[in-house]
């Protein structure tokens, strides 16, 4: 396998992370820090510290030593500029001396300041770059199991297959490849379980994870689960795994030592080095100085000898003074003398790795005998096993030099020296410390420095380490890509049934929640949006158009209560409509505010046909639920919004056109304007409404989704001879606005009553009781408040939705709907004055295009005042 | 919240399936006073501690259910559908 790095092609081994072939290589640097941009080489291999964190492949951030290589995969370095061997911005840490700690809130002391320094810091500090574009597909997939076991260590095996006896459904997660923990790469560490190993694999009711790891245990034993690379198809997997009982069987992981230089690449902690050395083959240095407890050491050293490396000398933490070199270690001063060496091996203390208890509501307590924060005190459904629970850590004390160079926190170059500072500064809680000087926030989410930290507060402060605590461990941790939680991109888009035929027509789309609408149809005739808007309003007007209004809600309600359901919930009377008619319908909730409007249909004595607006049918059925909740009531709601659709023919041809393909008698006399009946059309079974939303003869016919488009089909034909024409969104509004029929949600806001809104006709306010009642019943009493008016423009322009209304040079309400009137020859709107202004007649300004334009107020509609037109 | 919510139709469902439906209270007379349905309308008891609210089985069942929830730890200690305990 090869893969790019900057301009070269790097071969990789069967089994190599990105990290591993690069150091195989001969690469030692692998990144510059944050702020000095000191450069820095592989430290953990273990994907724990930041030490290795490379863009690969547009994504910034990966972590380059568990990150397997792929093929031809490209890989850069990042926050180095022009190389990672010569980064001009080392310069910065000549500067040290002008940032101490808290550097940000002592210098940025004004708004301005930031402002100005702002562009130079996001160059030179930081990460890699934010991805804009979208290379990758992300997924989520939701799991059960009885057990979950996080590690798949020794202890994580045994877990496993405890687990598993009962039957019960197990799902193992290991953040390696290969189940096996500590004893795939320590060869002293106890040999590979392998029996239990193929136990496990074997048994039907376990699933085990690989390469995946466990970010956050959250409420109700929901475990966040990311899994790198689950199929070619997607880059991480977000798995939501809810179980019984989560064990955590993480184990520990090995922290830095402090020291002067201990940041300089060569400096590795052991288990770092025995990773690249039996993981991937790769021997770290040629001659090795170790640092650590006798008992550790001895056992890196046996290792390193059997791999043909020198073994300069075995240093004590409490001897080792520093480390020299520059860009690469050069060797060691100890109170013994000093050692020439290219590798510095760190024996550092162990910490149990057991964030998810904490998580849990479980506690860390610090045990002097090992040395460590343990957890105890667990929830029920968590528990801790293996050396996670601090099972067989031997603890020691590590000298803790306060030095400008000993580097507490990689992540953003925090130094011991800093921590001192800050805890004279005053902040010497260790809560405080962590915010003032950004220790343990940086992306390995105090993993590396978290123990260092809290030693040289405990010190600084003369605090025990058990009085000065650990931070709280919050999910996520380790870090999750936005993508990984962002999921999928896909975005759900519902189509009419005549959606194809639109597409055919030239439609031109528009988005209304889900839901795909035409907008307008483009022709030949004419080419801008203008036109063919105004072309399809005359085709209304003077002959004949249809529109899908297919996203309509629909409630289909059957039974002997419907009638005072209705009645309850809306606020004009339905139980009295007679079969056979239709009502406008309007809602309000308990304050007396509009929530919605349609029409409702008594197709028979204990049959009704609800029609709500598009966007509000989930909430209108759920309110209608809500009143039947609990109750006897025979009623019975059946959502039909995507079992029929629907389509309105309007204009004065209308009857022409739907009269060749129905025997039914159209005339007004038999078929009057609100009524409805149950019809054939073109041979379709219909339910037919005379309703006029655009204000001309008109009906919307319901029909079921499958006949739908032949229906549109059948009525276009029959349509052909009086140029019957498809209009769209845009029409209808322009129709209905002349009209002055108000859109809920547009026209109508949060605060808005039916009498204030003009509509005070649609509330039966003697009705003995319906929602809402309490509150209209004195809104009807009092209108002082605002009010809704037409407004007929005096000059040139189309005032915008939302501009303003001024009167007497003073603010006095806004637009919420204006266009252009072809009736009126000018453009006219609806909007809300102060109710003492809305008076027939009436003179106010318009804001339009920044000018005031005087208008005058109508109450009427623009068009057709009379409604002579509707009923013909 | 990444609770369970046990619905008595569904058994346990994540949280993210239900609608909130807000506490359970008393709808006042229509002759009440404004001030009592000023409170109806916009205040909550938001109660630290045991609630009885509504919720909505929006992603199963589609029906509205009454839930007894401990606030603090969101554990729902009973569930059931309106007028079956009353």
């Amino acid at each position: 396998m090869k893969f790019h790095f900057q301009d070269k092609l790097i071969e990789a081994k069967d089994g190599d992370t990105i990290a591993a072939a690069l150091y195989r290589d001969g690469r030692r640097i692998f990144s510059r820090s944050f702020k000095y941009h000191r450069p820095r080489g592989l430290l953990c291999v273990s994907g724990k510290c930041p030490n290795c964190l490379m863009n690969v492949d547009g994504i910034p951030n990966v972590r380059t030593c568990i990150t397997p290589v792929r093929d031809d995969m490209k890989v850069k370095p990042q926050n180095a500029f022009p190389s990672l061997e010569s980064d001009l911005l080392s310069i910065t840490q000549r500067f040290d001396w002008l940032m101490p700690v808290g550097w940000y809130y002592k210098t940025f002391t004004h708004p301005a300041m930031w402002h100005a320094a702002e562009p130079t810091i996001r160059r030179v500090a930081g990460l890699g770059e934010v991805l804009t574009s979208e290379p990758k597909e992300y997924e989520h997939a939701w799991m059960h199991a009885d057990t979950a076991v996080v590690g798949g260590g020794w202890a994580g095996i045994q877990a496993a297959l405890e687990a598993a006896k009962d039957g019960g459904q197990v799902v193992v997660i290991d953040d390696q490849p290969a189940l096996g923990g500590q004893a795939r790469y320590r060869k002293r560490g106890g040999e590979i379980p392998v029996d239990p190993i193929r136990q496990l694999q074997a048994l039907p009711n376990v699933q085990i994870l690989h390469d995946s790891y466990c970010f956050g245990l959250y409420e109700g034993n929901l475990l966040g689960v990311l899994q790198r690379d689950p199929h070619p198809g997607a880059a991480e997997r977000l798995i939501h795994l809810r179980t019984q009982q989560t064990t955590v069987a993480t184990g520990t992981y090995e922290t830095p030592l402090l020291f002067p230089n201990n940041d300089l690449p060569g400096v590795m902690l052991s288990t770092g080095v025995l990773r690249l050395l039996h993981l991937y083959g790769v021997r770290a240095g040629k001659r090795a100085v170790i640092v650590g407890p006798s008992a550790l050491s001895e056992e890196v050293s046996v290792d390193l000898h059997e791999a043909g490396m020198d073994v300069a000398a075995i240093v004590s933490p409490e001897e080792l003074v520093s480390v020299s070199g520059s860009g690469a270690v050069k060797g060691v001063q100890t109170k013994a003398g000093d050692f020439e060496c290219d590798l510095v091996v760190v024996c550092g203390p162990r910490v149990p790795d057991a964030g998810l208890i904490s998580q849990a509501g479980g506690k860390l307590t610090w045990c002097g005998v090992k040395g460590a924060f343990v957890p105890s005190g667990f929830a029920d459904h968590a528990s801790v096993v293996g050396d996670a629970a601090g099972g067989e850590l031997a603890g020691f004390a590590t000298p803790l030099p306060s030095s400008k160079r000993a580097f507490v926190c990689f992540c953003s170059d925090v130094s011991s020296q800093d921590l001192c500072d800050g805890i004279a500064e005053g902040f010497d809680h260790i809560e405080t410390l962590k915010r003032y000087t950004t220790a343990t926030m940086g992306p390995c989410q105090g993993r590396m420095c978290q123990l260092s930290a809290i030693g040289v507060c405990a010190r600084e402060t003369g605090r025990s380490m058990a009085e000065t605590g650990v931070t709280t461990s919050r999910p996520p941790n380790p870090g999750v890509t936005l993508g990984a939680l962002a999921g999928s991109s896909h975005h759900p888009i519902r189509r009419t049934p005549m959606h194809y035929a639109h597409e055919k027509l030239g439609a031109v789309w528009m988005d209304m929640s889900d839901w795909k609408r035409p907008r307008y149809y483009r022709t030949q005739s004419a080419s801008t949006e203008k036109d063919c808007v105004l072309e399809e309003y005359r085709a209304v007007r003077e002959g004949v158009g249809i529109i899908d209004v297919s996203t309509l809600g629909k409630l289909d309600l059957r039974g002997a209560d419907c009638g005072r359901l209705l009645d309850k919930v809306y606020t004009h009377r339905f139980s009295d409509l007679r079969p056979g008619r239709v009502r406008y319908a309007l809602m309000c909730d308990e304050g007396g505010i509009i929530l919605d409007d349609g029409t409702i249909s008594r197709l028979s004595e204990e049959r009704y046909f609800v029609t709500t607006t598009s966007g509000n049918l989930d909430f209108v059925h759920q309110w209608l639920d809500w009143y039947l909740a609990g109750s006897s009531s025979d009623v019975h709601i059946v959502n039909v919004t995507a079992g029929y659709g629907a389509m309105n023919v309007a204009g004065p041809k209308s009857r022409d056109v739907l009269g060749k393909l129905t025997s039914l008698d159209l005339s007004s006399a038999a078929f009057p304007y609100m009524a409805c009946r149950e019809a054939v059309v073109a041979g379709i079974s219909v339910i037919m409404l005379r309703i006029g939303f655009v204000g001309e003869t008109g009906w919307e016919i319901h029909c079921p989704a499958e006949s739908s488009e032949a229906l549109w089909e059948a009525l276009l034909e029959a349509g052909r001879e009086f140029k019957i024409r498809t209009f769209g969104v845009e029409a209808q509004r322009l129709l209905r606005l002349e009209k002055r029929h108000v859109i809920v949600g547009v026209d109508t806001d949060a605060l808005t009553n039916p009498y204030e809104a003009d509509m005070g006709w649609a509330v039966k306010i003697e009705k003995p009781e319906f929602v809402g009642k309490a509150t209209l019943s004195r809104a009807a009493k009092d209108l002082s408040r605002e009010r809704l008016i037409g407004f007929v423009l005096g000059g040139p322009g189309l005032p915008q939705d939302g501009a303003a209304i001024v009167v007497d040079g003073q603010l006095a309400g806004r637009v919420t709907s204006s266009r252009h009137s072809p009736a009126q020859q000018t453009a006219v709107g609806l909007g809300w004055v102060k109710a003492s202004q809305a008076q027939d007649g009436a003179t106010i300004d318009v804001r339009v295009d920044g000018k005031l334009v005087q208008a005058k107020v109508t109450m009427q509609p623009f068009y057709d005042p009379e409604g002579g037109r509707l009923r013909q | 919240m990444s609770f369970l919510v046990p619905c008595p139709n569904c058994g346990r469902r994540s949280v993210y399936e239900f609608r909130f439906g807000g506490e359970v209270k008393q709808v006042p007379a229509l002759d009440a006073p404004p001030a009592l349905w000023q409170e109806y309308r916009f205040n909550r008891t938001n109660a630290a501690g045991v609630q009885t609210e509504w919720w909505f089985h929006r992603s199963g069942c589609r029906q509205w259910l009454q839930a007894v929830r401990n606030t603090i730890t969101n554990e729902v200690l009973e569930t059931y559908l309106p007028g079956d305990k009353h």
